[in-house]
């Protein structure tokens, strides 16, 4: 049976209320409250406010030298991280889709990665790069390497690295549920018109699936780009600033410098600078898909 | 109908009388939120155990987790939180926290002056008022590998590296010294002797390391060299002092002896478990570290490379002598709460001769009075030390327990290691540095 347009769209209102509910009170408040805080003079010794700060809050954050810098450390960290993820995945699709329909617990096992905790796996990597209680140090000197992953010309690749090697699952599971969404009879259709192998993928796969590759390119991105926790427990934004995300700089503006306003004010700027990104990458995804 | 106007009747009675007893045990319980981990928690629990089996009231441990610790709790404390009523303290960030906190001078009594000298009362003091009692003392020891040491001191061969490392290094022929009695120039000299890159006979593979993340904790260790230089955050008149010759000799032992790799190559990511795991492994000669590692090295097992084969001493001199940064940890009372004398209670029992001997004894660092130390200490070396090293050399810097001076340790952190890692030059890292002690105090 199927209903007329206005009855499912009617239908697809009344499911969106109990999320529409759920995002007002998990989300808008926060957002509301802190957009009151960002035009507000607040300490943490008055977290009432003392008094109108009008545009002042704004001012002070954007002018701030120290946020352009973190900003760019962030997009760069976003768009390498992106880059190996989604690079990763797409091949791991590729070579391991037929493994994984014969056996497909191995996917399991590929998602681990995603079911620790960045801070853990801050924590971790702590313990597993240290000189002389860490494993991957140990396995490299025993054949012959002798590469210090934490040093000050290694740290910034090995920060990539360890957010590569958790969140390529991420993007690998969601590029694997496309591929396999594809019917069996393309690919008999295609094997008989002589596409097969690399050319059936490049030429066939890669298209059909790549609104989902720019929904996962977007959301790794957006997810990098706001990289916190494993990083802050490794290197603490440091050596100087050389690793300090804008999330790093927004909490330790908060937090070691109490400037509430200031670091308020720039989340709220980020928060709708990354709305507007999501508006409109989601809207080309979508007419992508449509045309 | 009698029989249910009964029922209920008696069901409303239980419900208050559940109530009552329900708020009368909440009301003998309070919490305590102190510093986690280490030899101080297994002693707190230990007297906390104790308090509840000989007192009315009763106290429950909280411990968030150490990384941030005070971040967490500024944030509740400002949200008006009630959930600890007993709450954590420390000499640099008292300026911080004490609009959240209850005054407690009138606990400073005979009994407590009998457990605490007034110099640790006055670690706990912000301008002219108490906040805490202090009940863990934090300075910085030079640790290090006496057999290494005392084979420098008698072999001739060793000697003669020694000499010729200092003379190409530091530009003189030098000779070991022992270690209470070094200067910067012997610590490095003899954290490169110890440095098989440069020495190849070296028995270890680094002289020393160095904690360099960007981490505020790591310039309180580090300060110690810019102290014994005389260096100071303002002199006496409120003007900052950073950009001095202090300062910059300080930064520079750092900066060489990473620049020459006699500290491991990752340094710019240790802090004190990555320091302690160096040390600990038997790969390390020397290093300054806080005074709470050495009951660590000292438990029977855990690090069998060092074990009855290290000790401690004073930092190395610079031309005002030896000098050390030190703080208290400690416990005060949580404005918001609503049992004061419940935690005043606990407070009163912590300040007793009783509580801090047994603090003492299972494995905390007090900083008690003499008698007290001398009758529990026994062969606690750090204990020991710690009242000496702290009157001797212990330095606060002008304005290291003023608000700010969290934000202060944090920009520093921020500014010396970028120059530690090459990124920023010595004269930008002291005007950033500079300037941001102007805009901080001037707030």
């Amino acid at each position: 049976m199927s209903l007329n347009p206005q009855t499912e769209r009617q239908q697809a209102k009344k499911f969106l209320y109990g999320l529409c509910i759920f995002l007002a009170f998990m989300l808008g408040f926060p957002s509301l409250a802190n957009l009151w805080f960002s035009f507000n003079d607040v300490t943490f010794h008055n977290l009432t406010g003392e008094g109108f700060a009008g545009f002042e809050n704004y001012r002070k954050a954007l002018g701030n030298p120290k946020l352009w810098e973190a900003l760019g450390y962030s997009l760069r960290f976003g768009l390498v991280a992106t880059i190996f993820e989604v690079g990763i995945a797409l091949f791991m699709v590729f070579t391991l889709h037929p493994l994984l329909l014969r056996k497909p617990w191995l996917t399991a096992v590929l998602m681990l990665p995603i079911m620790v905790s960045p801070a853990l796996m801050g924590i971790m990597y702590r313990l597993i790069l240290n000189e002389f209680t860490g494993i991957i140090p140990g396995y490299l000197n025993l054949l012959g390497f002798h590469v210090t992953l934490m040093s000050r010309s290694m740290i910034q690749y090995t920060v990539i690295a360890i957010e590569v090697l958790q969140w390529t699952p991420f993007a690998f599971i969601i590029l694997l549920t496309a591929r396999q969404s594809l019917p069996y009879e393309l690919e008999e259709a295609a094997a008989i018109d002589g596409a097969m192998g690399l050319k059936y993928s490049l030429r066939i796969v890669l298209p059909l699936i790549s609104p989902a590759i720019y929904i996962v390119t977007f959301i790794r991105f957006i997810d990098s780009f706001r990289v916190f926790d494993h990083i802050f427990v490794l290197t603490g934004g440091g050596p100087g600033s050389r690793t300090t995300s804008i999330s790093i700089y927004i909490y330790k503006l908060f937090f070691q410098r109490s400037e509430l306003g200031e670091s308020v004010a720039l989340s709220f700027v980020l928060l709708v600078v990354s709305l507007t990104l999501l508006y409109f990458g989601l809207k080309l995804v979508v007419r992508k898909e449509q045309s | 109908m009698n029989k249910i106007k009964a029922l209920i009747n008696s069901l409303v009675a239980g419900l208050f009388a559940t109530l009552t007893l329900l708020s009368i045990s909440a009301s003998a319980n309070i919490t305590v939120l102190a510093w986690p981990g280490g030899p101080a928690e297994e002693a707190l629990r230990k007297v906390v155990d104790h308090y509840n089996k000989t007192s009315d009231s009763k106290a429950e441990l909280l411990y968030f987790s150490r990384d941030n610790f005070f971040d967490k709790m500024l944030a509740d404390v400002a949200a008006g939180s009630k959930d600890f009523d007993v709450m954590l303290t420390a000499t640099y960030s008292l300026g911080k926290y004490a609009p959240f906190m209850t005054p407690i001078n009138d606990m400073v009594n005979e009994e407590v002056l009998s457990t605490f000298s007034q110099g640790a009362i006055d670690t706990q003091t912000y301008q002219g008022t108490v906040y805490g009692l202090p009940t863990d003392l934090s300075l910085h020891f030079l640790y290090y590998r006496e057999d290494l040491i005392n084979e420098l001191l008698s072999n001739s061969s060793w000697q003669a590296t020694y000499a010729k490392i200092s003379a190409e290094y530091l530009g003189k022929e030098m000779k070991p010294k022992a270690a209470e009695d070094w200067n910067w120039d012997d610590f490095i000299a003899s954290a490169l002797f110890f440095t098989r890159s440069i020495n190849p006979d070296s028995p270890v593979p680094y002289g020393t390391v160095l904690q360099m993340k960007n981490l505020l904790f790591n310039i309180m260790i580090w300060q110690g060299t810019a102290a014994s230089y005389g260096g100071d955050w303002r002199d006496a008149d409120g003007n900052i002092t950073i950009d001095s010759d202090a300062y910059r000799r300080g930064l520079k032992i750092y900066k060489d002896l990473f620049d020459a790799e006699a500290t491991p190559a990752d340094s710019l990511s240790y802090e004190y478990a990555e320091a302690n795991a160096a040390f600990g492994s038997g790969k390390v000669a020397f290093y300054t570290q806080w005074s709470a590692a050495y009951a660590d090295f000292i438990k029977p097992g855990e690090y069998p490379a060092i074990e009855g084969n290290f000790t401690i001493t004073n930092q190395p001199a610079g031309d005002m002598g030896p000098k050390t940064h030190f703080h208290s940890l400690g416990l005060g009372i949580n404005a918001n709460s609503d049992k004061q004398d419940e935690a005043r209670a606990f407070l009163s029992f912590l300040g007793t001769n009783e509580a801090m001997s047994m603090f003492l004894k299972e494995g905390g660092q007090p900083p008690v009075t003499d008698p007290i130390m001398n009758a529990h200490a026994g062969d606690r070396l750090d204990m020991l030390m710690m009242a000496e090293h702290t009157a001797k050399y212990g330095k606060v810097m002008n304005g290291g327990t003023e608000g700010g001076a969290f934000a202060i340790y944090a920009n520093m952190a921020e500014n010396f290691t970028a120059y530690w890692a090459g990124d920023m030059d010595v004269d930008t890292a002291i005007v950033n540095v500079t300037k941001f002690l102007e805009a901080e105090f001037a707030k």
